[in-house]
């Protein structure tokens, strides 16, 4: 994996010339002063400061001697000195970086502290404090641009190291024990070693370029060693007799410096992609060229960068196959054969599998799933608000009556801003942190009903007042991060309220709050949407969340609808995922002299479903039809489940009393989850 | 296994007017070969405790000790061990399993001993042994607690503080983590905090249970007694809203009334009194005779109460509600 990345990297314009450079420069370094070392040393009295000719490619120096193999022979001591000024600097800056990391409080706040200091002086004028003192020549402007470099260097480790040292594995290694040198070198520095890497290569650009310019003043290099900063500086008096004298110098600087930063952009190419690759995400590689989907559709992205919705938009009427009493022209959103698809670096994935959702007016409908199961992408991708990489598509997608597929941008962008209103996982990150939260709320209106400024923060005052947040009129002046979390979520839910929204998507809303807030803000949001008379559909992982809300609940399972059924038939569940779901959950009332249920094995990559049924590698139930796909068919009045072998019967409440063999399979034996 | 105790322990982060007090005054005992389960909502302390216990954060003031001997955190062997909540930061991702799990031994093993003790504790937490050489990157969630708690098993730790382990976890590998720390704890007998903001997982672990409360531990007793008998009132408020299959949020609780607080008080400004009386549904804000609530700490006479209940009316808190 991490071969091919290199290979890949390389292969791209920008790893090409930095490879070739580098390497062109390396042998230079290592063979142009075994080869010319002499040659460039030799004086010739009868040509002193020549022009080009035949015989010197790039003329001659004052006393005669070769340019161009001068040039040549000086590679090794400019990219020589530009190194050793490079470890200087990051082995002082490493070790002041993780100093405040190993040392107690107080001392590591100094060392912070000194960094700070050292930083904001200007590092040149360092480099020539340092070059007095040390001394004129290499030994001193090495040290000098080593030192001088060493702070900023020291703030980047410290940045890098803060951040990993406040990881729980550095507060387990020291729970454990582990001495200061250990902890450094096996848990800190390995963790934010790519950065500096980076940086380091660009630092040794950097550190060239200061070299050149020391040796160009004459504190640097001293005769009768030469780098290309004096030879730029001799050449220099003579520009407008020889200019080549000055040039080659400068261009292998030029050259030279350019290496080591594409070096190390492409480095940083390499580390970059293959932290996305760790982090699971399906990264497109950059040889990857995009293909449609399998199936036959025709694909344009959104203008606004927004996926657009794409398929055929047939007209459906067939709403009342789910089994559900009310008409189907009573339905504010009907989904049919909802698919999104990811491209990735073997070929598409689809996150969401053809997955059918209607919401009548006024109904709560809960999903339910695990992490990855596709829930909420299923309730971002009706909203329009689906990864910019996605590829949506459905047979039928209305919202409203209004097929969604068919719209302009502009006509989406009203609807679903007006009639469709989204309460996300984490208030603190759905609040623009920089601007008032009354201000946020008025925007809404503002922009979609071009209410006054006035009129538009009267209303955001009288939305929070709606959901109850205490002093409403000095809240709305305040800042998302004075807000608490339950006080953000509810500013959430008002600003969904601003227009009368006819669908209320809650996504995850509790999940970062505490149960008796998180009973609250549900509370809130049924009462809210029973006087508005809007749909809710409340998207959790927590079956119990859920069922205390919602009327009718449908069960996802790696990117489909595995069940589908009305609260109240939840303990005669007929999908093993489903029973299982609720006998792995402990609750209040569960057994607590018995194991709970557990679920062998763990949900599928959406890359890597099994064919047929994907649950079952870890169904009890499972056999050899399983491997067809399954449909959503009735199991019972307004009960819909995608299983070969549904089960009756009630879930036992503890699901190991005896009939319940999809949960019996004990972990010892089932491999780990 | 010892018994764990934490004596009067206070924890105050910041100085002089940004002092927040995140524990304060706890005593708690974690006895030898038992699970103590600590709920409370988040901010209430709970994890600062077990970080205190560990020395990740230094204590302000009290004891923790170890058999009634101060808990030696400096040199050789670590006897408490933490687990800690997010599974994907809790283990270096450059650092094989194995390696993390041959970390926290105690010195002086061989290579070879190491190696097979990995194995053994591999196997013990139900993994593979041919694990040990791979890098976390490849595990779930459930694979790296499981790790998790084989390193602190590795440490041969007289207590284990586990801090929230299942939270961060799917729903469907919640029980069987929860399965193996109670199969692990009858086999080896271990002492456990077990920290969590859910009562259900609580619960279902612990043999006796302490409710925290604004940095305070404001009931503990024996699990199946707490819960079914509360003595405080914030415990019966936790109970209530807990989400249940079968139940409707329709079905009001004492909790719902409208004129209490709904947000837990700042912990830079604890209300005065009992810090829960302005939440609480048997308080002043429901029953304005009780005003003794505003007015005097109850954690004064706790100990004199059943379960220890910081309420002035721990005796009689069936008392009907008008």
């Amino acid at each position: 994996m991490r071969l091919t990345h290199w290979l890949n990297a390389l292969r791209s314009p920008v790893g090409a010339v930095s490879a070739t450079l580098l390497s062109a420069f390396i042998v230079l370094a290592l063979i142009a002063p075994i080869i010319w070392g002499d040659a460039a040393e030799q004086t010739d009295p009868s040509a002193l400061s020549q022009g080009p000719s035949a015989e010197h490619f790039l003329g001659t120096d004052g006393l005669g001697r070769d340019i161009w193999m001068r040039v040549l022979v000086a590679t090794r001591t400019s990219l020589g000195l530009a190194v050793l000024a490079t470890l200087i600097a990051v082995s002082i800056g490493t070790l002041l970086g993780v100093l405040p990391a190993v040392l107690g409080r107080r001392a590591g706040r100094l060392a912070v502290a000194l960094v700070n200091l050292a930083v904001a002086f200007p590092a040149l004028l360092l480099a020539l404090f340092f070059a007095v003192i040390f001394g004129i020549g290499a030994k001193g402007a090495v040290l000098a641009i080593g030192i001088a470099g060493a702070p900023s260097f020291a703030r980047l480790v410290q940045t890098n190291v803060a951040a990993v040292a406040g990881r729980d594995f550095v507060s387990a290694a020291r729970v454990a024990g582990v001495g200061r040198v250990r902890l450094v070198f096996r848990h800190l520095l390995p963790n934010v070693g790519e950065p500096l890497v980076v940086n380091a290569t660009v630092m040794a650009g950097g550190a060239l370029l200061a070299f050149a310019g020391l040796s160009f003043l004459g504190i640097g290099v001293q005769p009768p060693t030469y780098d290309w900063g004096r030879l730029l500086g001799e050449g220099l008096s003579r520009i407008y007799l020889n200019p080549a004298a000055a040039l080659a110098p400068g261009v292998a600087v030029v050259l030279a410096g350019l290496a080591f930063t594409l070096l190390g952009e492409t480095i940083a190419q390499v580390v970059g992609l293959r932290t996305t690759a760790r982090r699971g995400h399906l990264g497109v590689l950059p040889t990857l060229r995009r293909r449609e989907p399998d199936e036959p559709t025709t694909t344009q992205p959104g203008s606004n960068g927004a996926s657009v919705y794409d398929g055929v938009s047939t007209q459906h009427a067939a709403a009342s196959t789910d089994g559900s009493t009310v008409r189907p022209d009573d339905a504010v959103l009907v989904a049919r054969d909802l698919t999104v698809s990811f491209p990735g670096p073997r070929g598409w994935t689809h996150p969401v599998d053809g997955v059918d959702l209607t919401v009548h007016r006024g109904e709560t409908v809960g999903i339910v799933g695990e992490s990855g199961s596709g829930k909420s992408l299923t309730a971002l991708a009706v909203a329009r608000l689906a990864p910019e990489e996605a590829v949506v598509r459905a047979s039928t997608l209305n919202f409203l009556g209004t097929s969604l597929p068919d719209r302009s941008d502009a006509e989406l962008r009203r609807l679903l801003g007006t009639s469709m209103a989204m309460v996300f996982q984490d208030p603190m990150t759905s609040f623009n942190p920089s601007m008032r939260v009354g201000r946020q709320l008025a925007e809404v209106t503002r922009t979609h009903e071009g209410h006054s400024r006035r009129a538009a923060w009267d209303r955001a005052v009288d939305r929070l007042r709606k959901v109850r947040v205490p002093a409403a009129e000095r809240r709305a002046a305040q800042y998302p991060h004075e807000f608490s979390g339950g006080m953000r979520q509810r500013a959430m839910i008002g600003m969904g309220l601003m227009s009368s929204p006819d669908l209320v998507i809650a996504d995850e809303p509790t999940t970062a709050l505490d149960v008796t807030v998180q009973r609250q803000v549900l509370r809130l949001l049924r009462e809210v949407q029973r006087e508005s008379g809007a749909a809710v559909v409340l998207i959790s992982h927590d079956i119990a969340v859920v069922s205390q809300m919602c009327e009718r609940i449908v069960v996802m399972y790696s990117g489909r609808v595995v069940e589908e059924l009305p609260v109240d038939r939840l303990a005669e569940a007929a999908h093993p995922y489903t029973r299982a779901l609720l006998g792995s959950v402990p609750d209040l009332a569960t057994d607590v002299d018995r194991p709970l249920a557990t679920i062998p094995g763990r949900p599928p990559d959406p890359g890597a479903r099994p064919p047929g049924c994907a649950f079952a590698p870890r169904c009890a139930f499972a056999d050899d039809t399983c491997t067809a796909p399954p449909v959503l068919e009735d199991v019972a009045p307004r009960q819909r489940a995608a299983c070969w072998h549904p089960q009756s019967g009630p879930v036992a409440p503890s699901p190991l009393a005896g009939a319940e063999p999809a949960v019996d399979v004990p972990t010892r034996t089932g491999g780990q989850p | 296994m010892k018994e764990l105790e934490f004596r009067d322990v206070t924890v105050r982060f910041g100085t002089g007017h940004g002092t927040v007090t995140a524990v304060d005054g706890v005593d708690l005992t974690v006895p030898a070969g038992s699970v103590v389960g600590l709920v409370g909502e988040s901010g209430s302390g709970k994890s600062t405790l077990a970080k205190a216990a560990v020395g990740l954060v230094p204590e302000s003031g009290g004891e923790i000790l170890l058999d009634g001997r101060p808990v030696r955190r400096t040199r050789g062997r670590r006897t408490l061990q933490m687990v800690f909540q997010d599974p994907y930061s809790s283990l270096n991702p450059r650092m094989s399993v194995g390696d993390s799990i041959a970390e926290a031994m105690p010195r002086g093993r061989g290579r070879k001993e190491r190696r097979a003790e990995v194995a053994r504790l591999l196997e013990l937490v139900e993994l593979d042994a041919s694990r040990a050489g791979s890098l976390p990157g490849g595990l779930s969630g459930g694979q790296r607690q499981r790790v998790a708690l084989a390193r602190a098993l590795a440490a041969e730790p007289e207590v284990i503080l586990a801090d929230e382990i299942t939270s961060a976890l799917d729903v469907s590998v919640q029980g069987a983590v929860l399965n193996l720390v109670r199969d692990l704890q009858r086999r080896l007998g271990l002492s456990i905090l077990f920290i969590s903001h859910n009562l259900s997982v609580v619960r279902y672990v612990s043999d006796l249970i302490a409710v925290m409360y604004l940095g305070r531990i404001v009931e503990f007793g024996p699990a199946a007694e707490v819960l079914s008998a509360p003595r405080h009132p914030y415990t019966q408020t936790l109970l209530d809203a807990a989400p249940r299959v079968g139940t409707s949020l329709d079905d009001a609780v004492p909790a719902d009334r409208s004129e209490l607080d709904g947000e837990p008080p700042s912990p830079h400004d604890p209300p005065s009194g009992c810090a829960f009386h302005r939440r609480c549904p048997y308080g002043p804000l429901v029953l304005p005779e009780r005003t003794i609530c505003a007015e005097d700490d109850p954690m004064t006479g706790a100990d004199t109460r059943p379960h220890r209940a910081a309420c002035h009316f721990a005796a009689d808190l069936e008392v009907s509600i008008p």
